[in-house]
């Protein structure tokens, strides 16, 4: 897997609402940047064969690295895709809205549900917020979160940004009712 | 954390300690209400991949609402160092160690309630800089910015050679960006580190230049 650069970045919150967070709250996000496979090939009517050239080897990339990056149990997670101004959002979704690529994720956290996502374009240095879900109950009200994350000098005009997320908790402070209780 | 509890807490050693995990002590004693670790990794033809991280610790402002005489020595003295090892410990877990470090840098943002020279107070003591250099086995003056700012504040962190701070090669900066921090009584404080120089570094040398002065103005060639 060919990328111009990858990013780790761990966050983990101590405080917040002024009390502490115990234990407390790690966010991992690993990012690639790399060219898009369908850069200057005008509107491609199937993306099967770009998706099969990256997809599977970018899970492979970016899997393990949030694992160990986390450094303990995976309890949330989700996935990020920013294309390019010269590329679709299409060619993005095309990489992350595959079991090729999320599998990956999914085996390595022993996770079981859908990945959410975001899917956007934008300049290089474009802010983007991955929304992140239980790793097996995504109706789990606790662990809805989401994590702000701005590479710098990504993606170029002509390439994608992927990214996978995982934490180790749900919100900092979560104490909301579950769903449950409004069933 | 008052004065007088300061004193009569138990001495701690943290000389051999690790803070990447179960420092939720060294935390409460810095204020700390996060602490964030970014890693850049760039492949290179000749070098393999540059390596570059900034840490970044984000700390209720301890002097919040004292006036501009304020002795700000106490605080700093019991905060600076607590900040120097949590972001020399996440540097070095990053780039694998003080001998792949070759360029650092460090920076202070204050909230819009505190005063610039809180921002100052924290990375320009040898409380700070002194921790770091060591910990980074450096002898050069860290280059920094410092100013105050907004949650979302957007940086450029210089660093330059943690030895040799004229090598022109190492000349490089790291940009940033803080989510959500500083909120208006905090102040984040960040650290920077490469295992090496610019990615095609080509432009020569103080060695290699020849001996220019406003002399040259004098024959300039259009």
């Amino acid at each position: 897997m060919n990328y111009r650069k990858l990013i780790t970045i761990i966050e983990e919150t101590a405080t917040e609402g002024g009390r502490e967070v115990d234990p407390m709250a790690r966010v991992v996000i690993v990012a690639a940047v790399f060219d898009n496979p369908w850069a200057g090939q005008g509107f491609v009517e199937d993306l099967n064969a770009g998706i099969d050239s990256v997809a599977s080897d970018l899970g492979a990339l970016l899997a393990p690295r949030v694992i160990e990056a986390l450094g303990a149990p995976l309890e949330a997670y989700g996935k990020a895709a920013i294309v390019g101004l010269d590329g679709e959002i299409e060619h993005g979704s095309a990489l992350i809205h595959t079991l090729k690529f999320g599998n990956h994720f999914r085996d390595a956290a022993n996770a079981t549900t859908l990945l959410p996502a975001v899917e956007k374009r934008g300049p290089a240095g474009v802010q983007f917020d991955i929304p992140l879900k239980h790793f097996t109950d995504a109706t789990i009200r606790s662990h809805h979160q989401s994590v702000e994350v701005r590479v710098s000098d990504a993606p170029h005009a002509g390439e994608i940004l992927i990214a996978l997320a995982g934490a180790t908790r749900g919100r900092p402070q979560e104490r909301l009712a579950p769903l449950s209780t409004e069933q | 954390m008052d004065t007088q509890l300061a004193e009569s807490s138990p001495l701690l050693d943290l000389s051999t300690r690790s803070t990447l995990n179960d420092y939720s002590d060294i935390a409460a004693a810095s204020g700390l209400r996060k602490i964030t670790c970014t890693v850049e990794e760039l492949p290179h033809d000749e070098l393999g991949s540059i390596t570059r991280a900034t840490a970044t610790a984000v700390i209720a402002n301890p002097w919040l609402g004292t006036s501009t005489t304020h002795d700000l020595a106490e605080r700093t003295e019991a905060i600076a160092p607590l900040l120097a090892k949590m972001l020399s410990d996440r540097l070095l877990d990053a780039l694998g160690g003080a001998k792949h470090v070759e360029a650092f840098g460090k920076a202070a943002i204050v909230g819009t309630a505190g005063e610039l020279e809180h921002a100052g107070a924290l990375i320009h003591t040898p409380f700070f800089g002194n921790l770091l250099r060591e910990a980074l086995e450096g002898s050069s003056i860290i280059c920094f910015v410092d100013g105050r700012g907004v949650p979302g504040e957007s940086l450029r962190i210089p660093m330059w050679h943690k030895t040799a701070a004229a090598t022109r090669t190492h000349y490089q900066t790291l940009e940033m960006s803080l989510p959500d921090a500083p909120h208006a009584g905090e102040i984040a404080i960040i650290a920077a580190a490469s295992t090496g120089p610019r990615p095609h570094a080509r432009i020569g040398d103080r060695t290699t230049d020849r001996v220019i002065t406003s002399e040259i103005l004098k024959g300039i060639q259009l």
